[in-house]
């Protein structure tokens, strides 16, 4: 018997003193930040998501976040700082895919795919005239929360102020949109103008978060979340609150999944979105199923 | 409560509908007839703000509909539009109260929870006079056909209305419930004192409920009380010959 005490006894040392050492690393005011950011893009990516899923624009923040990589570029070439570039590359970009859908009438979908890939390609030739780019790509492709500056809390804050009162004043109308658009219109709603108005939201919460998460893993802050709270919703409110929800729960997890086990903080988000989502499956879906 | 002038409405670069003129009195219940593609939907949508018009004028409730459809918000709250086939993703998450709810919603800038003491109060009543009480928290993609459109009908009568635009309200249901539902139109368009402007394809129903007839075919054919519109010349006009006597065989 007294090997397997002994093994106790080491094993609850050793989770202490792991425990402790997360505890440390949480003091330090740059994991405040990073967790706060996560928090924060967790709340907004899925209070956003859970509209953006139902009107099918789940592939728009990937787009966006595909060519952002575009604007960054260009940002390089003409001297400007990447998150100087980002903000107003995001919100033109919403503006020309609202246009272009509603120029073209095309399916959704396979337009995002023409303008991100096309982006993408004009952004791989501009890098090659910048030379040599020691900003790290890296740290674009995949994010580094650590990063985040006292400045781009504040105006994440900001951003979910505005999202929640937007979403909050206009809940009905967005929810009728969603629902039925001729009806909307019926009703005297001016849909493209809300549809816009979502889409430029939409796209700063995907700027904003592009340089904590990383231009390929941003979409999954908006789209996981949602998935995962439709699974588990019966009501419209419902499902928006728990969406919001799901995304900042995740963002604590994650992050001290990455503490704890010294991983990449943003993967280890989108983990703990993915074993949420994957949890939803198993849990008794009474609501989903016609009679 | 409806005038139409001279209106035409274009799909793609085509007239759909041309030239049409008609108005529509209080408590009246007019029903547009016409084979398929013969732009009825063109014409109810083009009412209602939904399509551009190429030409002609529209006042509802003796307001003037904008070229890009706008109408005063008073104006919209007192009109109800039931859209063909209503067809929404069933994925959505939304309750039967919730959909009732967003009848009887203004939908400006307001706080979800704003009057929600008299939202609750006029979804309760809306679906009770549907005897639809039991649905209140059902998700709508567990309702059945029938159920469906008395939850769109508690969506129509959650708050008082004028005008009732219907594009074949019926469609979809069998035999029975469309007599059902008939019947719980009616009566509800003579306690609410509704006019209602309906889309059908079936004759026998116009014959028996409706007091207005208008035959369209891209242009309008004839319109009248449904003894004469509905006699075998005026349904060549509109259907062609073929039609009336297959009609007039069965």
């Amino acid at each position: 018997m007294e090997p397997s005490l002994f093994d106790i006894d080491t094993g609850t040392d050793m989770i202490s003193s792991e425990l402790s050492r997360v505890i440390e690393l949480f003091q330090l005011p740059f994991m405040q930040r990073a967790l706060i950011s996560g928090v924060l893009t967790g709340l907004m990516g899925g209070m956003l998501g859970s509209f953006t899923i139902l009107r099918q624009l789940s592939f728009f923040s990937d787009a966006l976040g595909h060519s952002a990589l575009l604007g960054i570029s260009l940002g390089l070439l003409l001297g400007i700082s990447p998150t100087g570039v980002l903000l107003p590359f995001s919100v033109v970009f919403a503006l020309l895919v609202t246009y272009l859908l509603e120029k073209t009438q095309l399916w959704t979908d396979a337009l995002l795919n023409v303008i991100y890939s096309s982006s993408l390609a004009i952004a791989v030739i501009t890098l090659s005239f910048v030379g040599q780019y020691k900003g790290g790509l890296n740290n674009l492709l995949f994010g580094d929360i650590l990063a985040v500056r006292q400045a781009d809390l504040v105006f994440s804050i900001v951003l979910l102020v505005i999202c929640t009162v937007f979403i909050g004043l206009t809940l009905r109308t967005q929810m009728l949109i969603s629902l039925h658009e001729p009806l909307a219109i019926a009703r005297g709603i001016s849909v493209s103008a809300h549809r816009t108005a979502f889409i430029v939201l939409l796209s700063l919460v995907v700027g904003i978060s592009i340089k904590a998460i990383g231009v390929l893993l941003i979409s999954a802050f908006v789209v996981i979340p949602s998935c995962a709270a439709r699974l588990l919703s019966s009501t419209f409110t419902q499902y928006v609150v728990l969406s919001a929800t799901i995304g900042a729960v995740s963002a604590v997890l994650g992050m001290l999944l990455s503490a704890w086990f010294n991983l990449p903080s943003g993967p280890s988000i989108v983990v703990t979105q993915l074993t949420i989502f994957l949890g939803t499956i198993a849990f008794p879906r009474r609501r989903l199923r016609a009679s | 409560m409806l005038t139409v002038e001279n209106l035409t409405v274009h799909r793609d670069l085509y007239p759909a509908v041309q030239d049409v003129s008609f108005s529509l009195e209080a408590g009246m219940d007019a029903a547009i007839v016409g084979p398929n593609g013969a732009g009825k939907s063109t014409l109810v949508q083009a009412i209602l703000g939904i399509l551009p018009r190429q030409a002609g004028e529209v006042f509802v409730l003796g307001e003037p509909l904008g070229r890009s459809g706008q109408l005063p918000g008073q104006v919209r709250q007192q009109i109800a539009y039931l859209p063909q086939n209503f067809l929404f993703d069933r994925r959505i998450p939304i309750t039967v109260e919730e959909l009732v709810g967003l009848g009887w919603e203004p939908l400006g800038l307001r706080w979800p929870w704003t009057d929600s003491r008299q939202r609750f109060l006029a979804i309760q009543q809306a679906l009770a006079r549907v005897d639809g009480a039991y649905l209140r928290s059902y998700p709508i993609s567990a309702l059945s056909g029938g159920e469906l459109k008395r939850v769109l009908l508690a969506y129509c009568l959650v708050r008082p209305r004028r005008l009732l635009i219907l594009d074949e309200a019926l469609a979809g249901l069998d035999i029975r419930s469309e007599s059902e539902f008939y019947q719980l139109l009616c009566q509800l368009k003579r306690e609410q004192g509704w006019a209602i402007l309906q889309i059908s394809h079936d004759l026998d129903m116009v014959r028996r409920h409706c007091d207005r007839v208008l035959c369209l075919n891209r242009t309008l054919r004839c319109q009248g009380v449904p003894e004469v519109a509905l006699a075998p010349d005026s349904l060549a006009a509109a259907y062609g010959t073929e039609f009336v006597r297959y009609r007039h065989r069965h």
